[in-house]
């Protein structure tokens, strides 16, 4: 009976050797790192205590980041979570039918197997101010261009597009097949009392898949907070810093400017936002209670 | 219930994580099978002696060769020639890296702080390589050109002084020539009845009548905001005296309180007007590309962009001339702005002599002849201009070679931070969102900072 009770744990061995060594050690270590003075490639570093901290939240840079992130988060939120999952509705519903059904759902997935950096080049192009896309679209409207990437007001929104875009059909996915977990029964019953689709929607579909629109949620608001490739590959925080994300300058400190400490302290605050996040999260939506 | 929400709530903290963990998974090399590689040859040497028809396999060395031209006909040019001083040295065998400009920069800092440098990287003059001279990190060249004078006599001294620290020491030897000229359009300046500018007020004038004529005057592209230095450290140079200047550029003193710095963003801003519309938004090859597609008339440009532009556009007539002077302006006015750009050897290299040797062929005048004829650049070799044609080249060589002084890049010169809060803030100048005068106090407050970040960096070497 003892040796019973024992053997899990040694096949639990290696994966938790494996979760301490690439997940903890490095999250303490980075949390360590945040007090010292380092580059990449000097061999000697110099404690500084908590002046990167005070570095980081004085820097001019630091509410243009927040603000970047937060809205990145929003509207994602409301685009891809909400919008998507009105999408995944839609074609759960009867309105589509047999095999348009699977055309739409891929057509929407689609955008989300590209490349990050490849959809962020093509929408450069499609954001060029004097030959892209977007702007002779308008013209045929009649409407007047913009330099999209170039505008310090614009920029960052329409990078935000640009994910909106690409992530939706993702989340769509996602709830598509959650909603198809919903047992016919509860459906069926709710027809026979007279429950509409709108009223099926809110009360039986919704809650049944709760847990997916959770992890959903998570992931929008986890990927919004370290948010890089996309701002790195369309204005790399730019015109000026008006673009700039929490990802982004924390690469920028390890690797244009040499200064480790800097982001270590980017990578602990992004650390600390996430958990708070997600743990909020899960206490709102009381995860793992029906 | 409360043990499952605690599950719960251990998965996603260990989710986020771990999704964090995974953002900051940078680089990393797999240099790994080269050392192991190193190890057996050693091996093989050491034994390897009786059994002679291994002996040329057991001699050999790998020379790890990083460069940041991944991109045709540059990257097919440097493969032929490595594989040609391979098979002329069968006992060399090269390992060949090659990553695009900005990830080098990246990526090389990364590369120096591991176990598995490179035995000859490509680097930037400037502050860029003395961050690595500062740690030891570079093998100094000074030596082996007093050993070789033939060497060293075949080489343009003056671009070797831009590879050469303020203590003497030669570190790099240059791989192309460069420098920023303003080319323009020969046919629309006919047409329009101009003639190339040679100050300042007749370049607003050639301008004025550009734009009055429905032509986009000079095609810019400023997304990536290096672009819009170039015109800075010209400007620079232009309205702040060369002793302030150095002062400034140094990070231990930097201060850039002289009005001249102000003056030059104000005349940089001058020169909006005349430029592509909303320059934050466009690439700054696609200001090459409007320039080579005769849509605009001038362009300031690198030398080592005529063989993009021919590429683009075979036909395109174009002429040259410098940066225009400004009447009374207090700088330095003769100094041409480029800097070559080459390559180093690790000072912890296992084969200096052998690399010494590579780049003595590689960076001469035989492979420099092959050079300018195949891809367009001019090595910092003597007499490579025979049989080359090209007349554009041929003007760009001769106005290196007729520099009094060259004038380094602005964001190789200036220290990371210090460079990024520039660049920044001339990416907003140029949106019109600061003044010239909000510009240089972001500027100057960033360096005070470098001041003591170099401090604190200082004391961790002692």
């Amino acid at each position: 009976m003892k040796t019973k009770k024992r053997t899990p744990y040694f096949y639990m061995l290696p994966g938790v050797l494996m979760v301490l060594l690439f997940v903890y050690i490095p999250v303490l270590t980075n949390i360590v790192y945040s007090f010292f003075r380092l580059s990449s490639y000097s061999a000697g570093q110099t404690f500084v205590g908590l002046d990167n901290y005070r570095r980081f939240f004085t820097d001019p840079v630091f509410p243009i980041m927040l603000k970047n992130n937060i809205l990145y988060c929003v509207i994602s939120l409301i685009v891809q979570v909400g919008f998507g999952t009105f999408l995944a509705l839609v074609l759960d519903s009867t309105l589509i039918k047999g095999k348009a059904k699977n055309f739409f759902r891929n057509l929407y997935y689609m955008p989300a197997l590209i490349s990050l950096t490849a959809v962020g080049l093509m929408f450069t192009f499609i954001y060029e101010p004097n030959i892209g896309f977007l702007n002779k679209v308008l013209e045929i409207f009649g409407l007047e261009g913009h330099s999209w990437l170039g505008d310090s007001k614009l920029a960052i929104f329409s990078i935000i597009a640009m994910s909106q875009w690409q992530f939706t059909g993702y989340i769509t996915l996602l709830m598509v097949v959650a909603f198809q977990n919903v047992s016919q029964d509860y459906i069926e019953a709710a027809k026979i009392d007279g429950a509409g689709p709108v009223k099926r929607a809110l009360t039986i579909m919704l809650p049944l898949a709760k847990e997916q629109l959770l992890v959903c949620t998570i992931i929008t608001v986890i990927g919004a907070f370290k948010l890089y490739t996309e701002v790195y590959a369309t204005t790399s925080g730019g015109p000026g810093n008006s673009s700039q994300v929490l990802g982004v300058f924390l690469y920028q400190q390890a690797f244009l400017h040499d200064d480790l400490g800097m982001a270590a302290v980017t990578g602990v605050f992004i650390f600390v936002v996430t958990v708070a996040l997600s743990i909020l999260q899960i206490r709102i939506t009381r995860s793992g209670e029906i | 219930m409360r043990k499952r929400s605690w599950k719960r709530l251990t998965a996603a903290v260990l989710a986020s994580v771990m999704a964090l963990s995974l953002a900051a998974c940078g680089g990393g090399g797999s240099g790994e099978t080269q050392a192991a590689a190193e190890g057996e040859t050693q091996a093989a040497g050491d034994t390897g002696a009786a059994d002679s028809g291994e002996a040329a396999s057991g001699d050999q060395i790998t020379i790890s060769f990083m460069h940041r031209f991944p991109d045709e006909p540059y990257n097919s040019f440097i493969n032929a020639k490595l594989a040609e001083y391979e098979e002329m040295h069968p006992e060399i065998k090269f390992d060949i890296n090659a990553t695009a400009n900005q990830e080098y920069k990246e990526k090389i800092k990364v590369v120096m702080g591991g176990n598995e440098k490179p035995d000859i990287f490509f680097s930037w003059v400037g502050d860029f390589t003395e961050r690595f001279i500062r740690e030891n990190l570079v093998l100094d060249l000074t030596p082996y050109l007093e050993e070789d004078p033939e060497w060293k006599d075949s080489l343009i001294e003056s671009q070797i002084a831009q590879y050469t620290t303020d203590d003497g020491m030669v570190y790099g030897i240059p791989f192309r020539l460069d420098c920023k000229l303003f080319f323009y359009n020969t046919r629309i300046f006919e047409e329009n009845g101009l003639e190339a500018p040679t100050t300042w007020d007749e370049l607003m004038d050639v301008c004025e009548k550009l734009k009055a004529a429905g032509i986009t005057p000079i095609s810019f592209g400023n997304q990536e905001t290096w672009s819009a230095s170039h015109y800075i450290g010209t400007l620079n140079q232009i309205f702040v005296p060369d002793d302030v200047r150095a002062k400034d550029y140094d990070p231990t003193s930097g201060e850039f309180t002289d009005p001249g710095y102000v003056e030059a963003l104000e005349y940089y801003q001058a020169l909006l007007p005349y430029m592509t519309e909303n320059p934050n938004g466009v690439q700054p090859d696609m200001g090459r590309t409007m320039f080579t597609m005769e849509q605009s008339a001038m362009y300031f440009a690198e030398l080592i962009e005529i063989p993009y532009m021919q590429a683009d556009n075979p036909n395109l007539e174009y002429g040259m001339f410098k940066f225009p002077e400004v009447e009374g302006a207090p700088g330095n006015q003769e100094i041409l702005t480029g800097a070559p750009e080459g390559f180093v050897i690790c000072s912890e290299t296992e084969h200096p002599e052998e690399c010494v040797e590579f780049l003595k062929w590689f960076l001469g005048p035989e492979v420099g002849k092959e050079q300018i004829q195949e891809i367009g650049w001019f090595n910092a070799a003597k007499g490579t201009t025979d049989g080359v044609t090209d007349q554009a080249l041929l003007d760009g060589y001769d106005t290196i070679m007729n520099a009094t002084a060259m004038g380094p890049w602005l964001d190789n010169a200036l220290y990371s931070t210090v460079c990024d809060e520039y660049l920044t803030a001339v990416s907003d100048l140029t949106n019109g969102d600061v003044t010239p005068e909000e510009a240089m106090a972001r500027i100057q407050a960033k360096a005070k900072e470098a001041q003591t970040l170099v401090a604190t960096g200082a004391t961790e070497e002692e």
